[in-house]
């Protein structure tokens, strides 16, 4: 059995979601219910807000990269998810009976695999997740650097990231 | 007491500790004496106008304030707080 099966028209529109909003990076979360996604849930990349560097787990070194760069620079490199929009999704979730599944994000000019970055802050998350309530999600990337969009999906887990198996139709 | 766990990027202030105590009645008064024992911890909870940052969730027993009753929301002895820190990626 594939440990996510994703709907043909949810990828789409998470690369709808990419190209909206390209050359900067989008986020979002998908729901469903077992190994079936059925639910997309944009979320706003704040990461031009000030100070969110400073409490999003990124490492000394990224953070001061980030504040080197202009807000706009910053959302072509880099993701921070508006946490009230997360909540919002998150109530909505479970009020429909699903359970999250998928956090994904864009990488409008490098290939669909976690950064650095996302690695370090995936195994910080780890913690925190059941803290939440919520089990630990895959995480799902899309690159943009070439003409046909680039869909991968993964685990972190304790700093190790493996591919997931993911089915789609 | 609260128990208050304290995410990664703020444990500097924390001196390296992933869970504190404090005592308090709500949320509010739970971030003043934070911020008296850890200087610094509620300018990166809060603006200057003293509203959470959209970068961070607080969440009471798994419960997020936002839907409580914000920093108003009352804390009873045993209760857990969890600083959630926005996912980010690069």
């Amino acid at each position: 059995m594939s440990d996510l099966v994703i709907p043909q028209h949810i990828l789409d529109d998470i690369v709808a979601h990419a190209r909206e909003l390209a050359p900067y990076e989008c986020c979002g979360l998908l729901a469903g219910a077992g190994n079936q996604v059925n639910r997309v849930y944009r979320i706003k990349n704040i990461v031009a807000m000030e100070g969110a560097e400073n409490l999003s787990s990124f490492d000394p070194a990224k953070a001061a990269h980030l504040e080197r760069l202009s807000p706009a620079e910053r959302a072509e490199i880099a993701f921070v998810m508006d946490m009230q929009d997360f909540s919002m999704a998150k109530k909505d979730i479970r009020n429909q009976g699903l359970a999250l599944q998928v956090v994904y994000h864009s990488h409008p000019h490098d290939p669909a695999r976690p950064s650095v970055t996302d690695i370090k802050i995936a195994t910080d998350y780890e913690e925190i997740w059941p803290k939440i309530n919520l089990p630990t999600p895959a995480y799902l990337l899309i690159s943009l650097m070439h003409a046909e969009p680039d869909i991968k999906t993964y685990w972190i887990k304790a700093g190790q990231v493996t591919m997931a198996d993911v089915l789609v139709h | 007491m609260i128990k208050v766990r304290i995410p990664t990027p703020l444990r500097p202030l924390t001196k390296g500790q992933g869970e504190v105590e404090a005592k308090a009645g709500s949320v509010l008064e739970m971030i003043e004496t934070l911020n008296q024992a850890h200087p610094g911890i509620k300018d990166r909870l809060c603006d200057e106008t003293g509203e959470l940052r959209r970068f961070v969730n607080i969440y009471v027993n798994e419960e997020d304030i936002r839907f409580l009753n914000g920093k108003e929301t009352f804390l009873k002895d045993g209760d857990e707080v969890s600083i959630v820190p926005a996912i980010a990626g690069g």
